[in-house]
């Protein structure tokens, strides 16, 4: 009796859980089709007039251009620099190897807030002042940590017998990494790359500290511009967001597997 | 210790090669040098040097002194991929990424090699283990031995100057292993393959191998063919490592052309060596060669049988003698009649009786 109770318990708390966390967006989503002005419920009929308006938004092209360049740069950098990094951890001939690599994944367990006024502090005390080029660097800080732990986790299950057949097979070093070693490590590139890309691209507590007039990234615009106009142009565009990530998601999961990307399972 | 010289024929040749790991000499000054189509095998436990000595031979290793020639070539600086060697791996290290006819394939297309030619010899390769039905699987969908057969038509593909295998065997079960010691034998002969084998495992060694190095402490011991490794061992380390034994600890007393007298503590043995009197050695033998005598020639020695040990076709008898152990192998029949703890005098002749120098007592 107390068993199937226990099933049933667990199983509402499951739903309730997934229910709130996927309320808000669905209210985000449901609003963004509202024909009137206001953050509401579409009740009297559904309207794409906001999503018209996205283009519209002043500022928003140079803010998406930014915030992409930024994600997709500080990803591609991460990527080689934390594979790289992640080599000399994962063979353990280094001395302190597991030092460096929790040392190397440190940032993610700041609060972001404090890693933006450092990275301030610090850009400013050296006299560096350029605003993307300081973003690049605070974001190539944020998403190190993503690929770091990632490819550390997926090299520790590499065999680096597989590099040293392949070079006895005629491939040079360079050449058996690329050949051998990135196709075997593709889902945790994947992985890697997916998380590193989102997480530049939604960060706000870094980049609100190096921005300035000019180089504003997307997310401090769209919180602009929900103190000056909020209207649900904002749902709109959070929608289209929304979207775009769920569909990079299914492409992964068809191309990997999502289970292998959270971690959950081989 | 037993060297034989270097000879222009020699398809790969290497010399005086030393190696060190920090404070551990892995490899001390070894000389070896092998035929073409000739299969060698270096046999040796964990640490005595021998997966090292293969990784220079296969570049992925560079020795600290001496040099390493293959085909007439000084390839000592010469990084593997230009080696033109062939490694199977102890855990065949195929590509997952790959299919069966893709890890055949690599190192040709690797070469860049036409498409045509690249068909053909992964045809050729896969057919020659076997595996030609199974070009277009999955490499995690072959059984262990079909993945040794893979590992071996991929190394094979590239036509190598010489074939290394390194433990390359030890992962299949004995079953197996045996099957496919014979197979891979008969692959290498049909190809007249140069190759060298790295094991730990003793039989594998003498059913393969056309000489057998026996390595310890990062040199090597005696080099030969399996069975004067087995019959004449050069020395007390190849004895023990080899096959079994009988050992009695003794002192010289007479050296006369060739033949030592010892006084053991089971009396007098004769043993073939050359010795100053007064030295300490160990007088050995091999256990077939032990027969329950009455007043045979050559060394005898009475005792109690402790232990039979049934063995199939044979029996191993364990005799107790003056605080020594004797080893005899025994017909099935002549063993049955054996009690535990029953008189037995064993003899055995004096030209298969050793003699080496005793190891030193500081260990």
């Amino acid at each position: 009796m107390t068993r199937p109770l226990a099933i049933l318990f667990a199983w509402t708390m499951a739903l309730g859980a997934a229910l709130f966390l996927l309320a808000p967006l669905m209210v985000i989503a449901a609003a963004s089709f509202s024909p009137t002005p206001v953050f509401d419920l579409p009740v009297g009929g559904a309207s794409l007039r906001w999503y018209a308006r996205i283009g519209q938004m002043d500022g928003f092209w140079p803010a998406l251009s930014l915030s992409l360049q930024i994600a997709a740069l500080s990803t591609a950098l991460a990527l080689a620099l934390g594979t790289l990094a992640a080599i000399a951890i994962a063979q353990g001939r280094l001395p302190g190897a597991e030092a460096i690599g929790t040392f190397l994944v440190s940032p993610l367990m700041m609060p972001g807030l404090v890693l933006g006024i450092a990275l301030l502090q610090y850009f400013r005390a050296m006299g560096f002042s350029a605003a993307w080029s300081a973003l690049l660097l605070a974001h190539l800080v944020v998403t190190l940590p993503y690929v770091a732990r990632t490819m550390i986790a997926g090299l520790s299950r590499f065999d680096f017998t597989l590099v040293e057949a392949a070079r006895t097979l005629g491939c040079t070093y360079p050449g058996a990494i690329l050949k051998v070693m990135v196709p075997a490590l593709a889902p945790s590139f994947l992985t890697a790359g997916l998380f590193a890309f989102l997480a530049s691209f939604d960060n706000y507590p870094v980049s609100i500290f190096l921005t300035d007039v000019r180089t504003k990234t997307l997310p401090i615009k769209m919180l602009q511009y929900i103190e000056e106009a909020p209207d649900p142009t904002l749902a709109a565009l959070s929608t289209l967001i929304l979207g775009a990530t769920v569909i990079l998601l299914v492409a992964s999961d068809r191309l990997v597997g999502l289970h292998r990307m959270a971690g959950t399972g081989q | 210790m037993s060297q034989e010289p270097i000879d222009a024929a020699s398809h790969l040749v290497v010399r005086q090669a030393s190696k060190r790991y920090g404070a551990t000499t892995v490899l001390d000054r070894v000389d070896l040098a092998i035929r073409r189509g000739e299969l060698v095998t270096l046999l040796g436990p964990s640490g005595c040097g021998k997966t090292t000595l293969l990784r220079l031979i296969a570049g992925l290793a560079l020795p600290d002194a001496g040099t390493v020639a293959i085909a007439g070539r000084d390839v000592t600086r010469v990084p593997p991929h230009r080696r033109n060697v062939g490694v199977v791996f102890q855990n065949y290290a195929l590509f997952p990424h790959l299919s069966v006819a893709g890890n055949v394939a690599f190192g040709l297309t690797v070469r860049r090699r036409p498409k045509a030619d690249i068909a053909r010899a992964v045809d050729k390769a896969l057919a020659l283990v076997h595996l030609d039905h199974l070009a277009a699987r999955p490499i995690s969908a072959l059984s262990g031995g079909q993945q040794q057969r893979v590992a071996l038509a991929r190394a094979l593909a590239v036509e190598p100057d010489v074939l290394l295998f390194d433990e390359a065997l030890s992962a299949l079960d004995r079953k197996l292993r045996e099957e496919m010691q014979g197979e891979m034998r008969r692959i290498l002969r049909d190809i007249n393959a140069t190759a060298i084998f790295v094991t730990h495992d003793q039989d594998e060694a003498l059913t393969m191998s056309d000489r057998v190095a026996v390595m310890n402490g990062g040199r090597i011991e005696q080099l030969a063919e399996p069975r004067l490794i087995y019959q004449r061992p050069a020395s007390l380390f190849t004895l023990n490592f080899v096959g079994l034994s009988t050992r009695i600890s003794g002192t010289v007393v007479a050296c006369d052309g060739g033949i030592v007298q010892v006084d053991t503590k089971v009396g007098r043995l004769a043993a073939t060596g050359r010795f100053l009197a007064g030295s300490q050695v160990v007088v050995a033998t091999r256990p077939e060669h032990l027969r329950p005598a009455a007043g045979a020639t050559g060394n005898a020695v009475s005792g109690r049988v402790r232990a039979v040990v049934f063995q199939g076709s044979r029996s191993l008898v364990e005799v107790g003698a003056g605080g020594e152990t004797l080893l005899a192998e025994l017909p099935g029949q002549e063993a049955a009649l054996l009690a535990p703890d029953a008189e037995i005098r064993l003899a055995w002749p004096v030209s298969e009786t050793f003699a080496f120098p005793a190891p030193e007592m500081a260990a």
